[in-house]
C-alpha cells in the first residue's frame, strides 16, 4: 500500500496514521518520508484516534467541479487531541459560522470522494 | 555568493489585464515586444527567454517559449518554462537574474502570461484548485478562496480584526487601481460594497478576492555593463530571496504567517544590504485581502497583528508611511497567476523610471516586489533601487 492508501485506510477507521521520528520525536502524518525537524529517515508509525478540535475552517459557496451538489459545506482543520499535529478534511452540513464556532469538538469519521471527511464529536 | 555581473531591468511592458479576446500566444508577444522597445533593444540581442506560465493547456498551448521566440524572429534562441502556481513570475525572473549574475547571459527576457478567463469560474475554481497540497486540501473540497478564508478566520480569532478591517484593503487597493490604465477593476469600491458582496468562502466575500484575470508581462533584464551600453532608462536589481512553507495550511505552526515570505524577504533584505524600514514602496502579493495583512507583516513593515492597525490607520495608501500596491495590486490591477510575478517588476520598473503617471510614489528610490505560489508554499522576494 502507497503512504496515501495507508493514511486512507486509518481515515475510514475514524484514525490518523502518523509517523514519529526516532531521532529526534517529532510527530508528522505518516506522508512525510523524512523529519521535516532532524531530516532523519527513521519513522514509527503511531495511529492516533482522529479525534480533536476544529482549529480554523471556511464555509464555501463557490466550490471547484464535483462538490456543487454538496454546496455549502465546510473545509475544515483539525486540531488533534494530545499531540502538535493538525489534519485537514471535508465536513458536510455546515451552513453558517454559527454551525461551527472554532474549537468545536470533531472527528475524522471515513474518507470518499470528498477526501477526509471530518465530522462533529 | 559571488557574482560575476550587477543585474538591471532596461525595459518592461505588460498588457492589459483583464478577460481578453487574444490567444495566450499572442498576448506573450504583444507584452514581451512592449518590453524589447521599453528597453529599445534588438531581439537579437536577447540570449533566452525565460516563460512562467500555470495553464497554458488550458488555451492549448503549453511549451509557449519556443513559439515566442520564433515570434521574434530569434527560433535558434533557448527558452524554458517555469510553473511555481501563483508565484511563477517572481521564480522565473529570479532564474533570469542568476543567469545573468553568473555571467552566462548578458541579456534576457523574462515574460509571465495566463489565459483563463474562458474557462469559466467553476473550472478556474478547479484548475487552481489543483496548486494545493491536494490529498489533503483540494481533494477535501478547498478552492483558494476556501484557504485564504481559513487563514482569514484564524487572523480574526488570533487578533483583534474584523472583516471590515480587511474590506479596507480592497478599498485601498482600488483606489490605487483606478489610477492604473492597465488594471482590470478599475473601479472605486466601498467597505459596504464589500461586506455586501456576495460571500464566496466565509468569511471572505467576492470583493476581498482578486479577480480571474488575463494577462501577459514581460521585462527585459541585462547585466549593468550591456545596461550602461545601451543607454536608455534602467533599475538596478540589488537583492534576491527564495523560500518555502509546508505545502498544506495544517502544517505550519501559524496558520496567520506564510514562513516562506520571511524566508525569502530576510535573503533579499541581506543581499541588499537594507531592512524592511528602508523600502519605499512594494507590490506584495495580495490574492485575498487576508493576504495583504499578513504580507505586510511578514516582510516585517509591521509587527505581527499590527498590519491590521495599519490599514484602520491608513499607513499604507499611496504615498502614506509605506505605500502598498501602488499599481492596485492582486486585487484591483488583477491576477493572471503566471504574468503576476513579472508584472509586479513592470510596476517598480515604471515607478523608478518616472513612468508612473498618476500613482507615482513620491521620492521612490526602493521598491521591493513580493509574490507567492499557493498559500505562499513557494515565495520569491526581489528588492530593486533606482540609479
Amino acid at each position: 500500500m502507497s503512504v496515501e492508501e495507508q493514511m486512507i485506510e486509518n481515515a475510514k477507521e475514524g484514525k490518523v496514521l502518523t509517523h514519529k521520528c526516532t531521532s529526534c520525536g517529532h510527530l508528522h502524518l505518516s506522508t512525510v518520508y523524512y523529519c521535516q525537524k532532524c531530516g532523519s529517515k527513521g519513522f514509527q508509525d503511531e495511529i492516533l484516534e482522529g479525534t480533536g478540535s476544529i482549529a480554523t475552517y471556511t464555509i464555501i459557496t463557490v466550490p471547484p467541479a464535483g462538490f456543487e451538489k454538496h454546496t455549502p459545506y465546510a473545509f475544515a482543520v483539525l486540531q488533534l487531541d494530545n499531540v502538535k499535529l493538525r489534519i485537514s478534511g471535508f465536513m458536510g452540513g455546515i451552513a453558517t459560522p454559527d454551525d461551527l464556532p472554532v474549537g468545536t469538538r470533531a472527528k475524522i469519521t471515513g474518507f470518499d470522494e470528498r477526501g477526509i471527511i471530518i465530522e462533529k464529536q | 555568493m559571488c557574482f560575476v555581473e550587477k543585474v538591471c531591468v532596461l525595459g518592461a511592458g505588460s498588457t492589459k489585464y483583464g478577460k481578453l479576446a487574444d490567444s495566450i500566444a499572442d498576448i506573450t508577444t504583444q507584452a514581451s515586444v512592449a518590453a524589447i522597445e521599453s528597453a529599445g533593444i534588438d531581439p537579437k540581442e536577447i540570449g533566452a527567454s525565460y516563460i512562467s506560465n500555470v495553464f497554458g493547456i488550458a488555451d492549448k498551448q503549453v511549451h509557449i517559449g519556443p513559439v515566442l521566440m520564433s515570434r521574434l524572429g530569434i527560433p535558434d534562441k533557448p527558452s524554458l518554462t517555469i510553473e511555481s502556481a501563483c508565484g511563477s513570475g517572481s521564480v522565473s525572473f529570479r532564474e533570469a537574474y542568476a543567469n545573468i549574475a553568473a555571467g552566462f547571459y548578458d541579456c534576457l527576457i523574462a515574460t509571465g502570461v495566463e489565459k483563463v478567463t474562458h474557462t469559466g469560474t467553476e473550472w478556474t475554481t478547479t484548475y487552481f484548485a489543483y496548486c494545493s497540497d491536494f490529498f489533503y486540501e483540494g481533494q477535501a473540497g478547498a478552492s483558494f478562496p476556501g484557504l485564504f478564508a481559513s487563514m482569514a478566520r484564524a487572523y480574526l480569532t488570533e487578533f483583534d480584526a474584523t472583516e471590515e478591517d480587511f474590506a479596507a484593503v480592497a478599498v485601498k487597493n482600488h483606489d490605487n487601481g483606478v489610477l492604473n490604465p492597465k488594471a482590470h477593476m478599475q473601479k472605486k469600491i466601498t467597505v459596504d460594497d464589500v461586506m455586501n458582496s456576495a460571500v464566496v468562502a466565509s468569511p471572505l466575500k467576492l470583493y476581498d478576492c482578486c479577480p480571474f484575470s488575463d494577462g501577459a508581462s514581460s521585462v527585459i533584464l541585462c547585466s549593468e555593463k550591456f545596461a550602461k551600453a545601451h543607454g536608455g532608462d534602467y533599475i538596478e536589481v540589488t537583492g534576491s530571496g527564495r523560500g518555502g512553507s509546508p505545502a498544506a495550511l495544517q502544517g505550519r505552526e501559524q496558520m496567520t504567517t506564510i514562513p516562506s515570505t520571511k524566508i525569502a524577504s530576510e535573503a533579499a533584505y541581506k543581499m541588499a544590504g537594507i531592512t524592511a524600514k528602508d523600502v519605499d514602496f512594494a507590490e506584495v502579493h495580495d490574492c485575498f485581502t487576508i493576504a495583504e495583512v499578513v504580507d505586510t507583516e511578514d516582510l516585517g513593515f509591521f509587527d505581527k497583528g499590527q498590519g491590521i492597525q495599519a490599514i484602520r490607520e491608513g499607513r499604507t495608501k499611496l504615498n502614506s508611511d509605506i505605500s502598498i500596491n501602488p499599481s492596485g495590486g492582486l486585487k484591483s490591477k488583477g491576477h493572471p497567476i503566471g504574468a503576476t510575478g513579472i508584472g509586479q517588476v513592470v510596476e517598480v520598473y515604471d515607478q523608478l523610471t518616472g513612468k508612473a503617471g498618476e500613482r507615482t510614489v513620491k521620492d521612490a528610490k526602493v521598491g521591493l516586489t513580493h509574490n507567492f505560489g499557493a498559500t505562499g508554499a513557494s515565495c520569491a522576494v526581489h528588492v530593486f533601487q533606482s540609479v
